[in-house]
């Protein structure tokens, strides 16, 4: 399983000699956060810093895990997943390396976006809390990288894949509970963001906030992450015979 | 046990055939498949790295089946593949370290040292290797191939896009892993290189292996000369026994001959009579080249391109 690591410290050591790459993906969620946080005149809440704080998480989990899969593309069109598919080591921890490579960068951003609202005013929460929003965003991060490199193995080209992306992610976010409560929600909005994934880890998180422990949604996580990974596996072997 | 045994090893792409019945015998030797764009090469590398299922038939490396003992057989051999992956972002030493690390190599970082002082790397190991030439890129590739004392190596196409003396170089140091008795396949379009370099060579053409043998052996099997004209006008081509064409490219017609002395002149004389220009007629023993045309014959493109099996061949899986 030492492979899994390896494979992880290389996409790794990549990263984070990429200077713009890493700049721009620790400064999106801070704007994010610092424009659409303080700048919104909103009612509903005192301190709407505090409420969107697990949006903006939730949605950088969201849009790093899903870019994330380009890594995978570009490792099959450069050749590098063939010369990698003919090692001895197990071939699924080529998989799950990037899976918990990209996770990781997720929980990096996500640690920037908590010191940022934390600095411009949002409340200060207990470890546990804090816990909590962690183990909530890497089981909703290894879902979402689970299925983004999966998708990456059938998509053929760098283009189709970034299509694929904006077509996912920019509907799920604005049709979610990030940017308002439910009860200020139009009633075609409230249907939609009901059961819109990304709704189901923001308002886990929102009940952290509020003192609650979510055991149920952190359960159907845990269960969904697991169910995932392991048809992501299953998929990954069956392409790479 | 031979390093690489293939029986009537056949792979489609759908309704394309590949590579067909293929069966080859290969031991402690450089190994050349040769053959022109798209007949079956690359395919038949990526079967015997296991890779690629196939279709029909068996092959073992190193007495492991490739369908069926897939991770024994991925731990006998190495795969450089055509295309240059390697990460320009990380240097010649983390390039090789991760291969040995992935590989599970004991002492990894020693290891390293050693191969990148056999490839003459050493003291460009802590570069970034985007600034290395493309001959360093494929000594580097061929670094990481070789951390883990491989016993038959794949390399497709090696000296693709290289210059003269970074071509040599690579075919000397796959000649001295030869030597310390590993066996190594390699496919390769440098029919010149393939004359000088392999030991053994395999002609295929559509998937089928049309000549098979040493590189002498199968240029003295021709024992005939070669003749070329260069002419301009209308040409039609004089027939005589004794004469064959071979080609025809542009101004150059090529012609074997029995005896090519005396076909000279008698080739100049039709010619010309048949109303065309003779500028020029030349007279040389045959090479690996016409070999190879003499085998595969004159290659037509294919003639109704088909977008899907093109699409399917490209994409090589699934």
């Amino acid at each position: 399983m030492s492979s899994i690591w390896y494979y992880m410290e290389r996409d790794m050591i990549k990263w984070l000699r990429g200077r713009v790459a890493v700049i721009s993906l620790l400064i999106m969620p801070a704007a994010w956060l610092i424009f659409v946080g303080l700048a919104l005149p909103v009612t509903f809440t005192g301190n709407y810093l505090d409420f969107i704080t697990p949006g903006i998480l939730v949605m950088t989990m969201l849009a790093s895990s899903m870019a994330g899969g380009t890594l995978l593309i570009f490792d099959k069109i450069l050749g590098f997943l063939n010369k990698f598919l003919a090692l001895p080591s197990p071939r699924e921890s080529i998989l799950f390396g990037k899976i918990l490579f990209i996770t990781i960068r997720g929980v990096i951003q996500s640690t920037i976006i908590l010191v940022v609202a934390t600095l411009i005013g949002a409340t200060i929460l207990s470890l546990a809390q804090y816990g909590m929003i962690y183990l909530i965003l890497v089981l909703f991060g290894l879902v979402i990288s689970g299925i983004a490199t999966t998708v990456a193995l059938y998509v053929e080209d760098h283009d189709s894949y970034a299509a694929f992306n904006t077509l996912i992610t920019m509907p799920l976010f604005f049709t979610s509970s990030a940017l308002m409560p439910y009860s200020v929600m139009p009633p075609w909005l409230r249907a939609i963001a009901s059961v819109n994934p990304l709704s189901f880890a923001i308002d886990a998180i929102r009940s952290v906030e509020s003192g609650m422990v979510p055991f149920i949604q952190v359960g159907i996580l845990a269960i969904l992450c697991v169910v995932v990974l392991a048809v992501c596996m299953q998929v990954f072997r069956k392409m790479t015979v | 046990m031979n390093a690489i045994e293939t029986h009537d090893l056949t792979r489609y792409y759908h309704s394309l055939c590949a590579v067909d019945h293929l069966s080859l015998s290969i031991n402690n030797e450089i190994f050349g498949l040769l053959g022109p764009n798209g007949s079956g090469k690359t395919t038949t590398v990526l079967m015997l790295t296991t890779l690629l299922h196939p279709t029909e038939g068996t092959a073992s490396v190193c007495g492991y089946d490739i369908a069926r003992e897939g991770e024994k057989v991925r731990r006998q051999l190495s795969y450089v593949p055509q295309e240059m992956a390697v990460d320009i972002k990380m240097t010649g030493r983390e390039n090789v370290l991760f291969f040995a690390h992935l590989y599970g190599i004991p002492r990894a970082k020693d290891k390293t040292d050693e191969v990148l002082a056999v490839m003459e790397l050493t003291d460009r190991a802590d570069d970034l290797i985007r600034t290395y030439s493309g001959g360093m890129l494929r000594r580097l590739e061929l670094a990481q191939a070789l951390v883990h004392d491989p016993a038959v190596l794949f390399l497709d196409e090696p000296t693709i896009g290289l210059d003269v003396a970074a071509r040599k170089k690579i075919w000397e140091h796959i000649g001295a892993l030869r030597k310390s008795g590993m066996t190594i396949f390699v496919t390769t379009h440098y029919m010149d290189e393939a004359d000088l370099y392999c030991d053994r060579v395999g002609i295929i053409s559509k998937g089928k292996v049309v000549a098979l043998g040493q590189p002498s052996a199968l240029k003295s099997e021709l024992m005939t000369d070669i003749i070329t004209a260069k002419v301009s006008g209308p040409v039609s081509i004089p027939t005589r026994e004794g004469i064959f064409l071979v080609g025809q490219a542009a101004d150059e017609i090529t012609f074997t001959a029995e005896n090519g002395r005396e076909a000279l002149p008698y080739l100049a004389q039709a010619l010309s009579a048949n109303g065309a220009i003779v500028h020029s007629l030349s007279l040389r023993e045959p090479t690996l080249d016409d070999v190879f045309l003499h085998a595969v014959g004159n290659q037509d493109e294919p003639r109704n391109f088909d977008d899907h099996q093109f699409r399917t061949m490209l994409r090589r899986r699934k």
